[in-house]
């Protein structure tokens, strides 16, 4: 290799360099803010930031969005100390871990900032007494009923069932109330509490550690509403939440719970926003729903990327502002978490109607106990199992519910030291 | 084409090539090395050396061919061996993710405690007459005034300070507030303590706010001690990642832990949690059974279509090409169609059958419908290899065999097997090594259940090893990559015990020889 050579070689390597340098994306300007988002939320903030970005003066806001909220989480999993956001937007039920694991910093807001939301809401992001993000929107469910079907909202529990059971062959009814949204265990909630099952009991805005569901009176309901007399299930409430959507689309399940980001697909098939909680065994009362919140993190990252007072700055002069969340959720389309967004005009009526409706019946989504396993399973497995066991399997409601009952009050118990 | 390969355009299309791998490598060299990954960062600089050495020089002919191969079995197989056996020793789980310095300056963070009023005041920041950065603080409650800097705090008087309309100061003698604009391109000011009383500062929690706080934790390096300066009690790194309380339970420790060699613990946890021990012998025979199960299932019925197959018939390509389909055709998307297929209230298959059983409630029959499924998607696979194997099986083998009086059974006993196993041993035993980490549809079919998670069960009736390692390494709300990495290490050495024993069985190696 003559010198000749290894000059053209130098000078092509330097030349590969710079064009490579100038193609790759290089670290974090030292004043811009960069946010991580799943691709429902990022595509929203890439947006509202294109179309105002001085939420911070002298900083740059970036939105990197993620392909899903998978994806993201997995990303978030692999930052460090050296890597990462600034700010994360996520569900809730990140926080524990996160914020165990020294990925999240606290943050503090003041009295007047607290005042913009429902205190209930700050325990949703918040671990070992620190606040870790600002609530920024509301994830909740409703029932709908589909009118084609039933003329008037139910009162309780019972009438629906007895509807169903009225017009089951006649309207070739597949299931009498369904989960669309959210999951056995997450969306499923109503109806577990609409029985007399709850996880955990707040009270006074703070938990009840005292509480521990009635596995008699929710074994009772069972057998009366879910079952045959010969212990099976009488087919209202399928034990998975399969086929659901489709099922009530198709006009074959007269009511359904249904998540807050699901309103769109219903109206544009021609339904009404004809939403409530899932009425409870007594009329008048309802099942309490999680009326949880996804929130916008500060990461510990932000410290070292020298951003933690832009990023702290944008958290509480864009989210948990009532003119950042109402251009926000204009577009996301989930009821906004902050209380002046939630009267705005700008905010859709069915946004709206999931406020309402879990402003009638919600309770906080904590980590802390819903993803404690202290008493052999937690509540997102344990609660699927439940209706697996019963409804499927024929096995004894109120054996099973005993050992439910157990199984959360342990959770909760062991649950309380991460609050 | 002699010139592409040979001239001395071949050989500038080589610098160039060469150049931009090394771009693009020294490239994550910087990257890796800002970011401390310095292992990462030597050997993608070996790699350039080797590279450029190996192609800029007539050194050897045989690694121009072997050295991409080298590195790139380097980076992605004894790499992550190496990795997962080292983690393997490791507490590395939630909350235990960071170094030691990392988690230390994370636990003096989050052991600043606002005072007990969470005082929170408006603020200015600029710079105070002696030119320090410093805070110009309006106590709007008690309408009082002051410039805090470092160590110091000056009370300003009403009368002196300029006011907006919400009685916030923005302006005082001796003060020169900076703008937003100039503070966002210099972050000094935003780490500084400035002085409130006593042992209290006022940290800046937004550009206009700012809130009380003390050190409620300080650490002394000499000792290795963290002491809660409000209580008193003193912490120590208890060996496993974590400060723990002098004296207290074992539950009092300090979050967030770190990274801390715990040596063999993840590998004596198999045999002594309980969780873990007490369905592991379990679903470790059913790894076995349905691993052995998925290969011979797959194998004798790819090789009995095959064999109907490599006789002329009319039809013949069609029945080739529809058979491959369930190749073809994605394996989640496979799966994932089964599992709807397999429901117990909307499945076509109890619609079908007119039926109403619940497929994946029950052990023996989830069990059935994974074996089912896993041939479904298995079965193409063998069929091509033996049609290949068969066409390769010598036909004056078979034909003197006839004329001898064998019977087609006995010929294909005696002849066609025997030879079809010395050819497929290898690609038999690497079946067998993929279906005992079939991951994918244990967790897209089943999620390895039915599981008793009422009765605290942890391991489903269809979980294998690799997912009830996910199970119970991977949980809703810990992720425990210690203990996944000691797992895996086992099920390395079981399947690579089983593939060398199998291969030296089958004398497939020697054959090679």
């Amino acid at each position: 290799m003559n010198r000749k050579r290894l000059g053209v070689l130098g000078a092509l390597t330097a030349a590969a360099l710079a064009v490579t340098v100038a193609v790759v994306p290089g670290a974090h300007a030292a004043n811009e803010i960069v946010i991580w988002a799943d691709e429902t939320r990022g595509p929203h903030l890439t947006s509202v930031f294109a179309a105002k970005g001085d939420w911070v003066p002298g900083y740059t806001i970036k939105v990197v969005t993620f392909s899903s909220y998978d994806a993201l989480g997995a990303a978030f999993d692999k930052t460090s100390g050296t890597t990462g956001p600034d700010i994360l937007v996520a569900g809730n039920d990140w926080v524990v871990a996160s914020a165990k694991s020294g990925k999240l910093a606290p943050v503090t807001l003041t009295a007047g900032q607290k005042s913009h939301f429902t205190p209930s809401q700050f325990y949703d992001l918040s671990y070992q007494g620190k606040l870790y993000g600002i609530p920024v929107d509301i994830n909740n469910v409703s029932m709908i009923y589909n009118t084609k079907l039933v003329k008037t909202a139910p009162t309780s529990f019972g009438d629906m069932v007895n509807f169903y059971k009225a017009n089951k062959t006649a309207l070739g009814l597949k299931a009498g109330l369904c989960i669309s949204g959210g999951g056995m265990a997450w969306g499923g909630l109503s109806v577990f509490s609409a029985l007399g099952a709850n996880p955990y009991q707040m009270y006074n805005g703070r938990p009840n550690y005292h509480y521990t569901f009635d596995p008699a009176v929710f074994a009772s309901n069972v057998k009366t509403y879910l079952l045959d007399a010969n212990g099976k299930s009488n087919g209202f409430y399928p034990a998975t939440d399969t086929g659901c959507m489709d099922n009530f689309l198709a006009g074959t399940v007269p009511y359904s719970v249904i998540g807050n980001w699901h309103w769109k697909t219903f109206v544009d098939k021609g339904f009404a926003m004809n939403l409530m909680p899932v009425p409870g065994a007594k009329a008048g009362t309802y099942g309490q729903m999680f009326g949880s919140v996804s929130g916008a993190f500060l990461t510990a990252y932000a410290e070292k990327h020298g951003v933690a007072v832009g990023a702290k700055s944008l958290l509480v002069n864009f989210f948990a502002s009532t003119a950042g969340q109402v251009a926000y959720e204009a577009l996301e389309g989930r009821p906004p978490a902050e209380k002046g967004a939630q009267s705005s005009p700008l905010v859709s009526d069915a946004q709206k109607g999931f406020g309402q409706a879990a402003g009638l019946s919600s309770m906080p989504q904590i980590g802390a106990f819903l993803g404690n396993n202290s008493g052999g399973a937690n509540y997102w497995d344990s609660s699927g199992a439940y209706w697996t066991a019963v409804l499927v399997n024929g096995k004894d409601p109120l054996v099973e519910a005993k050992k439910l009952s157990k199984m959360w009050a342990k959770n909760v118990a062991a649950g309380k030291g991460d609050l | 084409m002699s010139g592409f390969v040979r001239g001395k355009f071949a050989f500038g299309l080589k610098l160039v090539l060469l150049a931009i791998t090394t771009a693009v490598l020294a490239l994550l060299t910087e990257s890796a090395y800002a970011q401390k990954e310095y292992l990462i960062g030597t050997f993608i600089l070996i790699a350039i050396l080797a590279l450029n050495f190996t192609y800029l020089t007539k050194y050897s002919i045989p690694l121009k061919f072997f050295v991409p191969g080298i590195l790139f079995f380097f980076a992605f197989v004894i790499a992550p061996i190496l990795y997962t056996g080292t983690m393997s020793v490791y507490k590395y789980q939630t909350g235990n993710y960071l170094s030691k310095p990392a988690a230390i300056e994370q636990v003096l963070i989050l052991g600043a405690q606002p005072d007990a009023a969470g005082t929170t005041f408006d603020i200015v920041v600029g710079k105070n007459s002696a030119n320090q950065y410093a805070i110009l603080v309006s106590d709007i409650t008690n309408n009082k005034y002051f410039i805090s800097a470092k160590t110091s705090r000056t009370p300003v008087p009403v009368s002196e300070v300029k006011l907006n309309a919400d009685k916030v100061a923005i302006s005082a003698p001796g003060f020169k507030p900076i703008s937003l604009n100039v503070l966002a391109s210099n972050n000094s000011y935003a780490n500084i303590r400035y002085f409130y009383e006593g042992k209290y500062y006022i940290s800046i929690e937004s550009e206009t706010v700012g809130a009380v706080f003390t050190q409620g934790l300080s650490y002394s390096e000499s000792t290795g001690i963290m002491t809660n300066l409000l209580t008193g009690d003193k912490y120590k790194d208890n060996g496993k990642g974590n400060f723990a309380k002098i004296g207290g339970t074992r539950d009092q420790i300090l979050s967030p832990g770190w990274r801390a060699p715990v040596w063999f613990q993840n590998y004596t946890r198999l045999v002594t949690d309980n969780r873990i021990r007490t369905p592991l012998i379990g679903v470790f025979i059913w790894t076995i059974f349905f691993a052995g199960f998925s290969v011979l299932s797959t194998f004798a019925f790819g090789l009995l279509l095959a064999m109907a197959l490599n006789r002329r018939m009319r039809g013949r390509k069609v029945y080739r090409s529809i058979l491959i389909l369930p190749y073809a055709m994605p394996s989640i998307m496979s799966i994932l169609i089964w599992a709807g297929m397999f429901d117990s209230q909307f499945g076509a298959i109890n619609s079908i059958l007119h039926t109403n059983i619940a497929w994946f409630s029950d052990a023996s029959l989830a069990r059935g419908a994974v074996l089912l499924v896993n041939l479904w998607l298995g079965f193409p696979y063998f069929y091509l290899i033996c049609s290949g194997a068969l066409q390769a099986i010598p036909s004056e083998l078979l034909e003197a065999a006839a004329i001898d009086g064998a019977n087609p059974r006995q010929v294909f006993r005696k002849i066609t097997l025997p030879l079809l196993l010395q050819i497929l041993s290898p690609l038999l035993i690497a079946s067998f090594a993929f279906n005992f980490n079939n991951f994918n549809l244990i967790y897209l079919l089943t999620g390895g259940g039915p599981r008793d998670t009422l009765d605290g069960h942890v391991a489903g009736a269809t979980d294998i090893l690799i997912s009830y390692t996910y199970q119970i390494a991977f949980g809703k709300n810990i992720q425990d990559f210690g203990l996944a990495s000691a797992i895996s290490v086992l099920i390395f050495i079981l399947i690579g015990s089983i593939s060398i024993f199998g291969l030296r069985r089958t004398k497939v190696l020697e054959t090679f020889e």
